[in-house]
């Protein structure tokens, strides 16, 4: 951990002192392959295409933000990693293993990567501390003590160690999608997925979800963020992927994205956010 | 950030229900009678069973006081009524009140052991109901082709009365008969076959409506839920079981509350295929000494008994596993939080108003289960 | 069924050769008789008894409900808005109303009250009616003891529960309509008459379809002071002839479905059709 307060860093929108870690017991590809690869794919909704072959690639300890106009299909592209929503076609690798394959378990996908809600959705008759433990009690078989630690540790992460008791309509929102990627990072993700993670929440409550953000972002974990949050994108992504009606449209660093975009399309947008 | 433990344990909020309730006379006086209600019918019970076979006590079905000395109190003030002339109508309605107690006397073994077939019948149909309602409502929400078999069945039952599906198990299938030839019914512990075909018929007509209660807190349980249970790798069986269903199960108490009501109360039903339960004993009674007034109205007190009880037991289980902040227990937990969610509390914030103006803590959970009793009911 | 006091037999008579004689020329005895077996004819060849029932079982669901709506509204508007000692009477009523087996409330409304001096009235005011409209093809029916007293038990109780109803609907309307209703100068009641009522009645819908159909399949159990309504009807024949217990139930359970389910459609299509645009009923 750098000496610098990382959280800081996001909130001011300053560049994130990234820490290169190899991830923990991963060891199932080599630096050359990307960690997690999408390749053409496609979904629609009855008659509404909504992704129109999609590629990415995200390097482990990468953090990419998906931008875009709503109704592009980030969400939608999120959903098809972790197989809430199924796809009409094309491949999701992670590592070695194809998500998408027939006989790939998608309950076993999902341990590997952890997903942030929208609506935060806690599950509403646990307290904070119980929402860690219900996945790693009844899908992991963990014993109540060895789940009981983890889930401590990780509330300890995001500074809600003093809340365990709570039940989520005691919480703040903010305190709430704490709990949220608390219940994520305990399964052990090789891979987080956030689904604009602030935008139900006041800014006030949002800084300390984001500070959260940054934080992980400092440790290495290797994410893929939808956003509205630019100060994000610009302090704490290594990469940007501008979509546009179920297409990519632009990929780049943030800089040359934010700054010099080359395509209209993107610039016009993000012209558009800084007017807001 | 605050500790925002609930600042009262278990036994701390079981002393501040009951507190506000003994400072009230009307309610000291309910709680007063609830305990003679159920003080008599355990006793009566245990010496029935128990005491009686022992040899101690009064035997079975014997009366612990004798009605004599009331009927003679009854007569004397009959007597009076024609000696004394000008106040004449309260010595006649004392001598009514008299002549009540006398009979109550005679007739509360009979009511007693009705009152246990009631009861045993309402109790066992319920969650035997319950046990086929759960999956019934699951596969209904989540059934995929099969949910058309569920709602077929829902549907049935819920629009044919009671009673006639008490006729069709009784009269017109050969259950009687499959049953009587079988050893074991009848003796010992196992009920007459009028009872079990009745606890069938229970069984069945609630299984249908708790169904029914549990599919509509079933949609109530943000879909939200499910997604995040399958994001942490949860199967959807899983999800449902561990996340939608605890919750499902709460949201569902105050319907489930008026369903066991109305078993108590149509569980009277069951004496018309010659279930010994409070109606028929009361009924037999009554048609051989025809003394309708007193012995239905005595009756009808034994069953606002029953249901009183339930509905109380009920608003109690419900505020002990009411989910904290989400304000089912009716702002017990006003001033702890900073005003984080009170989507639950706006809802029964009218009710909790009337709990205060109204009489007390019993009062408020009735008409609580009362509201519920019409929106969805039976 | 010996330990039911049938003290009196009702309005309706038992089958008449009359009743037998009526055949509409669609199918008859014979042909159902070869395709579906005796038992099956013999519920046919009721019908028309088994369908006078029913008719029987509509008026008293009617008279039941109009009755409930009649007491329950008012008393559903003084649980809401009244005060002290007329709410206090109300609640307590309800309470003991809603405790009491049906069952029971109908053996006391028989056996109990002195129904005579109802019967007397009602009887009066039908022949009034009778005698306003001349000579109808819809002959007054004498109205029996039995049937006056489910009608009121089974009113009385679905008072109770269309009170709650309606303390529900008017509850569940916005404070902000009275206040804003009380800014244009209108009076407390005529706040509530003019701008509240309205409102909660098409909310009392869902509520009041649920009614409907419990008064409907309660009316089954005026079987225990003998009024001749369908259940009773299917008794009477089943005792008759043994062998058709099954048939004779299940047509009678098909005519209460056929009931139900189409009040609830009905209701659901009235619900639908006054309900405020934009607004989910």
């Amino acid at each position: 951990m750098s000496e610098r307060n990382p959280a800081d860093d996001t909130a001011t929108g300053g560049r994130i002192e990234r820490e290169r870690t190899t991830g923990d017991a991963v060891g199932t590809t080599d630096a050359e392959t990307p960690l997690l690869r999408v390749e053409d794919l496609w979904k629609s909704y009855g008659d509404e295409e909504v992704l129109r072959g999609v590629s990415l690639e995200v390097d482990r300890g990468d953090v990419e933000v998906l931008v875009g106009p709503s109704g592009s299909g980030k969400s939608t592209l999120l959903r098809c990693l972790n197989r809430l929503t199924e796809v009409d076609s094309g491949h999701i690798y992670l590592g070695e293993t194809e998500v998408t394959g027939p006989d790939t378990d998608p309950n076993a996908v999902r341990q590997q990567i952890g997903m942030v809600f929208q609506d935060i959705n806690l599950f509403a008759h646990l307290t904070a501390r119980q929402n860690i433990t219900l996945g790693l009690r009844k899908v992991r078989g963990q014993s109540k003590t060895e789940a009981r630690r983890r889930a401590d540790s990780e509330l300890d992460r995001v500074g809600l160690l003093e809340q365990a008791d709570s039940y989520p309509a005691q919480l703040s929102g903010g305190q709430k999608q704490r709990v949220g990627i608390a219940r994520a990072l305990a399964m052990d993700p090789e891979v987080m997925l956030f689904d604009e993670p602030t935008s139900a929440l006041d800014p006030e409550l949002s800084n300390e979800v984001l500070e959260v953000m940054g934080q992980l972002v400092a440790e290495g974990m290797t994410m893929v963020v939808v956003t509205h949050e630019m100060r994000f994108a610009r302090g704490g992504a290594t990469g940007i992927t501008f979509l546009d009606e179920g297409k990519v449209i632009e990929r780049g660093p943030p800089d040359r994205i934010f700054d010099d975009p080359e395509r209209e399309r993107t610039a016009r947008f993000f012209q558009s956010i800084r007017h807001e | 950030m605050t500790e925002r433990e609930p600042a009262d344990g278990p036994t701390a909020s079981t002393l501040g229900r009951l507190r506000p309730s003994s400072s009230r006379p009307g309610s000291l006086l309910a709680v007063l009678a609830g305990i003679a209600f159920w003080g008599w019918l355990l006793t009566r019970w245990v010496t029935d069973w128990v005491l009686a076979r022992a040899g101690l006590g009064p035997g079975a079905g014997e009366n612990y006081l004798s009605p004599e000395p009331f009927e003679a109190l009854a007569e004397t003030f009959e007597e009076t009524v024609a000696a004394i002339g000008p106040v004449r109508l309260p010595m006649n309605w004392l001598a009514t009140l008299f002549d009540g107690v006398a009979l109550a006397i005679d007739i509360a073994p009979i009511l007693a052991d009705g009152a246990w077939h009631t009861v045993v019948l309402t109790v066992v149909s319920i969650l035997l109901g319950l046990v086929i309602a759960v999956p019934l409502a699951v596969l209904r929400v989540y059934g995929g082709p099969l949910r058309w078999l569920a709602l077929a069945y829902t549907e049935l039952i819920r629009g044919t009365p009671l009673l006639a599906q008490l006729f069709v198990l009784y009269y017109g299938l050969p259950l009687a008969v499959w049953l009587n030839d079988i050893d074991a019914v009848g003796r010992g512990f196992v009920p007459e076959y009028a009872f079990l075909i009745a606890i069938l018929g229970f069984t069945i007509n609630g299984s249908a409506y708790q169904a029914e209660y549990i599919r509509g807190a079933l949609e109530s349980v943000d879909e939200g839920q499910l997604t995040a249970a399958r994001a942490i790798g949860m199967t959807r069986l899983e999800g449902i079981r561990y996340v939608v269903l605890p919750q499902t199960l709460r949201y569902g108490i105050p319907a489930w509350t008026n369903e066991f009501v109305y078993l108590i109360k149509y569980s009277s039903l069951a004496g018309f295929i010659t279930v010994p339960e409070l109606y028929y004993r009361a009924s037999r009674v009554a048609s051989s000494t025809f003394e309708y007034t007193p012995i239905f109205t005595l009756l009808a007190l034994v069953y606002l008994g029953l249901v009183l009880t339930a509905t109380n037991a009920m608003g109690r289980l419900e505020r002990r596993v009411a989910i904290p902040g989400l304000g089912q227990a009716g702002g017990r937990q006003q001033g702890t939080s900073a005003g984080v969610n009170t989507e639950g509390e706006t809802a029964l914030a009218p009710e909790a108003v009337e709990g205060g103006s109204g009489s007390g803590s019993r009062s408020k959970s009735e008409s609580e289960t009362d509201t519920e009793t019409d929106t969805r009911t039976k | 069924m010996d330990f039911v006091p049938v003290l009196a037999e009702t309005a309706t008579a038992l089958p008449t050769e009359e009743v037998f004689l009526v055949t509409d020329g669609l199918l008859t005895e014979e042909q159902v008789a070869d395709s579906l077996g005796e038992d099956w004819a013999f519920v046919y060849r009721n019908r028309w008894y088994l369908l006078g029932g029913t008719v029987i079982t509509i008026a008293l669901t009617i008279t039941s409900l109009l009755l409930g709506f009649l007491a329950g509204f008012p008393a559903g508007v003084i649980e809401a808005y009244g005060g002290g000692y007329s709410r206090a009477f109300v609640r307590k009523s309800g309470v003991l109303l809603r405790g009491t087996p049906i069952l029971v409330i109908m053996i006391f409304t028989f056996f109990v009250l002195p129904i005579g001096y109802v019967l007397g009235p009602v009887q009066a005011l039908l022949d009034g009616i009778d005698y306003l409209l001349g000579p109808t093809p819809f002959t007054v029916p004498d109205v029996g003891e039995a049937f006056v007293a489910a009608t009121l038990a089974l009113g009385l109780r679905s008072a109770a529960y269309q009170s709650q109803i309606f303390r529900g609907a008017l509850g569940s309307v916005d404070e902000g309509q009275m206040e804003a209703a009380r800014s244009i100068g209108m009076s407390r009641l005529e706040a509530i008459r003019h701008v509240i009522v309205p409102q909660a009645l098409r909310r009392s819908v869902p509520g009041f379809q649920n009614e409907f159909t419990i008064v409907l399949k309660d009316t089954s159990i005026a079987f225990a002071i003998g009024l001749g309504e369908l259940l009773k009807r299917s008794n009477d024949l089943f005792t008759q002839q043994t062998t058709a217990i099954l048939e004779v139930i299940l047509f009678a359970s098909l005519l209460y479905f056929v009931l139900t389910f189409s009040t609830n459609r009905t209701l659901d299509y009235v619900s639908n059709y006054y309900a405020v645009p934009g607004e989910s009923s």
